[in-house]
Parts: C-alpha cells; sequence; structure tokens
C-alpha cells in the first residue's frame, strides 16, 4: 500500500473538468499526439519513466456489474498516471520548473487548478487530487528508466563485441575492445538500493 | 526587486570574508535569560554585509542557532514550530537521507557533537592569529560576565601556507573556493558561470530568494520560512560539517590507480587526480583546458567558472561523476540548466587541522590519523531542496546523471563493490578507467543545521520580541 517500490514512484492524479471544456482538452491532445516536437521535453525528463493523461468522460465510468447503478455525474474526469524515479517534490519541481506551459495547457480546464507556477500551489493542488497506490508492481524495483535504457545499451555492445571477437587477433581485438568501453563508458551506472525518501 | 539591506545581514552570508584564520565556538545555553542577554552583548559587534570601504576589519563576529539553541532561547511554540521540518530534526536525525552511514553515522562523531545540545555557533575570522585570540578573548569576557553560557568547545581553521604564501587549498591538494553562486543584489560584480544560465547561453545572478529568507525565489514565491516573517527575512540557514580528510588514502589511492593510467608516470597520475574534481590542483577546470593547468584560466575570474557541459555529455574532457559536474551540473541536464537553478549553495568551507609537511615523508596511517579536513560550511534558503537534495540525489547517487549508485568519488560513503567511472576517448593520454575498491577518502566527524538571523532578528530575540503574529 504504497506509491513507491525502490526507485519507482507511481502517481495518480484524478481532477474534474465541466464537460463543455473536455471538447477544448480534446482538440489540445489531438494536436500534442501529432506534433511530436511538443513532447520532447516530457521526454526528455529522464528520470519519468511514464506519463499519461486521459479523458474519462462522465458516462463511460465501468459498470462493474449488471446490477450496479448508472451514476449520473456532472463533471468528465481527467486521469493522471505516471511512474517516475527520484522523490516527489524534485518530480514536481523539474514539471513546474521546464513544463509550466505544456501543463497547464492541459490542466488549466479541471476545476480549481491554480497553474504549475508557484510550485507551491501546484504541489497542495496534486497533494489534494492524488490517488494513493493500492498494489504496485515492478519488474525492477532496483532500477531506474536510466539504469534499464542503459543495461541495453550495455548488453548490445557486449554482443557485437563478443560475436567479432572470434575472428580477431589480439591487435584487433584491444582496438575493438576500447570501442567497446568508449560506447559503453557512459552508461555503466550500477543498480541498488533507493536514497531514502524525503 | 528592492535594493538589499546589506547592514541588516550577517556579513557572512552576503561574502566569503576572505580572511586565513578561524575559529568556530560552540555555546549552550543553561537558561533562556542568559541566552537572550549574550546576544544582547554580542549584538553591537555582529559583522554585518556592509561594504568594506576602508579595507577589512581585523576580525570579525558571527552567531547562529541550532533548533535547540532557539528552543533554549523560549521563542513562541507557534515560531518554533514554523520553521522547516529538517532544521526542526537537525542533521543528525537526517543521516539516513544524506547518507552519513557507516563511519560517518553520528554515533562516530567527535564527542563534541555527541555530546550535550549545542546551541549557537559563534564565528570569529581574523586576520591574524593575535587579533583571532583578541577577539575570542573578548567573546570569552562576554560569555563570563553573562553567567550560565557553557562553551562546549571550538574548533580552529586556517588557510593552508603553500610556498610561504596563503592559499585556498585544501589538504589532498585542490584548489577550493570557486564557484559560488551570484544572487540578485548581493554581489557587485556577477561572473560567468556563476548563476544561472539564461537560453542565450550568458549567465545572471540567481533569485535572491535561494539565500535569504523574505526574498523572492527562482520559482518566483517567498522560501519557506518561520513566522513571524521579520524574523526570517534577511537571515538564511546554514550547514556545518565537518569533513575529516584520509590524505594517506587518497595519496595511495591516486599512486595505485594513477600507475594504471595512462602512461603511468607523474603527469598521468596529475591528470587523474583532475578527473576526481573536475579541475587541475591549482584550479583550472579540465573541461576548459583538459590536457595541461593553465594558471592565466585560474587568475582569470571571467574564465574560471565559465564552462558548461552539454559539448561533454560523453564526458571525455570533465567525468559526468566529477565532483564539480556533480555539484553543479550546468547545461548537462538540459533544458538550459532550469533543473539545477533551485538546487545552489553558498560554501564557506575553511580547512583545518595541521598542514601535511611535505619535507618529511610520513606513512599512510599516520596522515590519516592526524585530526585534519575541511569545515564545510553551505548557506541555501532550503536545506531540504538546496544542500540535502545535492548531498543525497548527486553526491551520494548518481541517477540524474545517468550513473546510477555512483557516488562522488571524494564525498561518498563507499560501500565494498562500488566503483568510479572516467569515461576518455581515444587518445592514449587519456583513456576510459574505472577505478575498483573504493575507499572513503572523508569522513563526518560532527555538524548540524544553523538558522543565521538578521541584525533585526537578532535584536528581537535579545529582547524577548519574537511574537509569532
Amino acid at each position: 500500500m504504497s506509491n513507491i517500490n525502490g526507485k519507482l514512484y507511481a502517481m495518480n492524479a484524478i481532477t474534474p473538468m465541466k464537460p463543455w471544456k473536455t471538447w477544448i482538452l480534446r482538440v489540445i491532445f489531438f494536436l500534442l499526439w501529432h506534433i511530436k516536437s511538443k513532447q520532447q521535453d516530457l521526454i526528455n525528463l529522464s528520470f519519468i519513466q511514464f506519463a499519461r493523461w486521459v479523458i474519462i468522460p462522465r458516462n463511460r465510468f465501468p459498470s462493474l456489474s449488471s446490477g450496479q447503478k448508472q451514476e449520473t455525474l456532472t463533471y468528465d474526469y481527467l486521469l493522471f498516471f505516471s511512474n517516475f524515479n527520484g522523490t516527489w517534490n524534485q518530480y514536481i519541481d523539474a514539471f513546474s520548473a521546464v513544463l509550466s506551459t505544456g501543463l497547464n495547457l492541459i490542466w488549466r480546464w479541471s476545476e480549481k487548478f491554480p497553474g504549475s507556477v508557484p510550485v507551491t500551489g501546484f504541489k497542495e493542488y496534486i497533494a489534494r487530487i492524488q490517488f494513493d497506490t493500492d498494489y504496485y508492481y515492478t519488474a525492477y524495483p532496483e532500477a531506474t528508466a536510466n539504469d534499464t535504457k542503459a543495461a541495453h545499451i550495455v548488453q548490445g555492445a557486449l554482443t557485437t563485441l563478443a560475436t567479432q571477437a572470434a575472428a580477431q587477433t589480439p591487435e584487433q581485438f584491444q582496438a575493438a575492445y576500447l570501442q567497446f568501453l568508449l560506447a559503453v563508458q557512459t552508461h555503466l551506472g550500477d543498480t541498488g538500493d533507493a536514497p531514502a525518501v524525503f | 526587486m528592492s535594493k538589499l539591506n546589506a547592514t541588516d545581514v550577517q556579513g557572512f552570508v552576503l561574502r566569503g570574508y576572505n580572511m586565513p584564520h578561524a575559529r568556530f565556538c560552540f555555546l549552550h545555553f543553561q537558561n533562556a535569560a542568559a541566552g537572550r542577554h549574550l546576544v544582547a552583548q554580542l549584538l553591537g559587534s555582529i559583522t554585518t554585509g556592509q561594504l568594506w570601504d576602508n579595507g577589512k576589519p581585523q576580525s570579525t563576529l558571527n552567531i547562529a542557532f541550532t533548533f535547540k539553541g532557539l528552543t533554549a532561547l523560549e521563542l513562541p511554540l507557534a515560531t518554533l514550530i514554523s520553521f522547516p521540518d529538517e532544521f526542526q530534526q537537525g542533521m543528525k536525525d537526517r543521516a539516513s537521507i544524506l547518507g552519513d552511514i557507516g563511519k560517518n553515522s553520528p554515533e562516530h562523531w567527535d564527542a563534541l557533537w555527541r555530546g550535550a545540545d549545542i546551541h549557537a555557533w559563534v564565528a570569529i575570522h581574523a586576520l591574524t592569529p593575535e587579533t583571532l585570540e583578541a577577539q575570542f578573548a573578548q567573546l570569552n569576557a562576554i560569555i563570563s560576565a553573562t553567567g550560565n553560557i557553557h562553551l562546549l568547545g571550538s574548533q580552529d581553521a586556517a588557510a593552508l601556507v603553500i610556498d610561504g604564501k596563503l592559499s585556498t587549498k585544501e589538504h589532498f591538494g585542490y584548489t577550493d573556493g570557486f564557484g559560488n553562486p551570484d544572487y540578485l543584489g548581493v554581489c557587485r560584480n556577477t561572473q560567468p558561470g556563476q548563476g544561472k544560465l539564461l537560453p542565450d547561453g550568458t549567465w545572471a545572478p540567481l533569485a535572491t530568494g535561494e539565500l535569504l529568507l523574505g526574498y523572492a525565489d527562482e520559482a518566483g514565491e517567498l522560501p519557506v520560512a518561520p513566522v513571524p516573517h521579520i524574523l526570517a527575512a534577511n537571515g538564511t540557514f546554514m550547514v556545518y560539517r565537518k569533513l575529516h580528510e584520509n590524505v594517506g588514502t587518497f595519496r595511495a589511492f591516486l599512486d595505485e590507480w594513477g600507475a594504471r593510467y595512462g602512461a603511468g608516470d607523474a603527469a598521468a597520475k596529475e591528470k587523474l587526480a583532475s578527473k576526481f574534481i573536475g579541475r587541475w590542483q591549482d584550479g583550472t577546470p579540465i573541461e576548459l583546458s583538459p590536457d595541461a593547468p593553465d594558471p592565466s584560466i585560474v587568475a582569470d575570474p571571467n574564465r574560471n567558472t565559465d564552462f558548461k557541459f552539454g559539448n561533454d555529455l560523453s564526458g571525455s574532457r570533465c567525468p559526468v561523476g566529477a565532483h564539480v559536474r556533480r555539484v553543479h551540473p550546468r547545461d548537462a541536464f538540459g533544458f538550459n540548466g532550469k533543473l539545477v537553478d533551485r538546487r545552489r549553495i553558498t560554501r564557506r568551507g575553511m580547512p583545518y587541522g595541521p598542514q601535511v609537511d611535505p619535507t618529511t615523508p610520513q606513512d599512510p596511517a599516520t596522515l590519516d590519523s592526524t585530526d585534519r579536513g575541511v569545515v564545510f560550511m553551505a548557506l541555501n534558503a532550503s536545506l531540504s531542496r538546496q544542500f540535502e537534495f545535492v548531498q543525497q540525489q548527486w553526491i551520494s547517487y548518481g541517477n540524474d546523471a545517468h550513473l546510477g549508485n555512483e557516488k562522488d568519488l571524494l564525498l561518498g560513503t563507499h560501500l565494498p563493490g562500488e566503483k568510479f567511472s572516467i569515461q576518455g576517448d581515444t587518445n592514449p593520454a587519456n583513456p576510459p578507467l574505472f577505478c575498483a575498491n573504493l575507499p572513503n577518502f572523508v569522513e563526518l566527524r560532527g555538524g548540524d543545521y544553523f538558522f543565521l538571523p538578521s541584525i533585526t532578528a537578532l535584536a528581537m530575540i535579545a529582547m524577548e520580541l519574537v511574537d509569532p503574529r
């Protein structure tokens, strides 16, 4: 019953929107989805494993059984779900510092959204709309997104080196080994325990 | 912003005094009245941020309090609980967050820091040993006259003398003291590389509120601060850490790995030492001059901190894990350094302990056991957002730099199996190297978090006029 599993943090946030505003957000999502350059800042924040916003229309909430009465809801809802590495504060600080325009564009249609700058009001808002995680599975709790990506690079380079090695002279192997080291030298971080949460 | 009222800010906050001698005295108040009386007696002598247009004074005096100290001074409860959590807890209770584990954990600290509660830090900086003693004698006289104040202990610090000249070096041999941030209104001259990076590649001072309480910070709001506002404004928080340096261990490690680096000669060893820190031992940034030290860069304030890492993402000039790159990554994380601007601290460190005598060889064990190192002092508006973040995420961890769990080589508390990566290129004099079997070069021997109030706030404390609303 924790939002944290090793080096990962799972954040769920749900905010109500007046239904007429949902249409504006749909247009914005359509544009953001098709203009890939607009997603670049989010992608470049290397401690974010995953971040997604989804609109849940007020008449589309799941019905778990035929006996469940249909609810009449006033608001549509915006679900935000993200997995990231690092602290809650670090994550929201970074969002506020480098993604404020994009976040405001997405969240301003939600009720009572204070804006992502200044950060204190934004943090209070997130804390209020956040739903804690009931169960959190992650395959590699001791690895961050960077660690996982790095492992793929090292594995690829090592496989190439090993394949070539069979046919190489010692001198050729020495040169190939140096190239291997240079290819992986910024991807050799160790996995391990997460820093203490604060 | 409005003009800074420098005479209300303690001078220690606004500038490094650059005085060669210092004594840090640690006091305990037997009761609140004695503490208040002491503050009142010292108030007129506290060095402020007023400019020294007529030259430096012979000595300076500054004061700061732990949370226990403010409690002992009987500040109102509503004020006390409005201080940030991490300050209320104090550094000991933050050990797991800061990575102060193993030999660095509080039970191994000096008796002074393990024992009776330290309430106040009183700092004397002086131009000569004589003026230091004179100022200390005055302080002692006031302490005795006040009564019910215990001087629990003191820590002397002094600039190292190299070739007969005062230096800014520490005991490992590195030149220290570059790279303090500029803040709006605080510095007369700003220096490229010292503040925040702008999109056009130039540098500008950081918002005043990154250093001083009561001013807007980089997020455009006032830093978290105690009430009332007037108690907090023009004050700041200080980190004090006594960092013991294992000089013998450092030299042995450098000998061992220097022999395996490049040509394995003296030049290779010198280069390897520069890779640990990101500066040659004379202070030349290796990002600017990777092949050899360049005294002309060190001497030029417009160049010695003016560099970026964006064109060196491979770390072949300055390793990704080098100390200066960890603590001030500049543009290394992209976004024009915007992920860095709110993680800056102002350092006021000084070496302590006997200088290593270069003429008499000493065995590594004696070099290690001699009580010497650096008194690390850092100032920031938010201990948790600035100092603790840098210490935990960038010194004791490496994910932001894509280094996984790798730590700062010299400052990290290393566990068995850890390594330190030095990136290189195809130049045989600049090969990649991965150091293993990392010893602990630096050990924490004590320290705490302090509140460094404004002159106004000191007067309020002395006169028992702190009212939360």
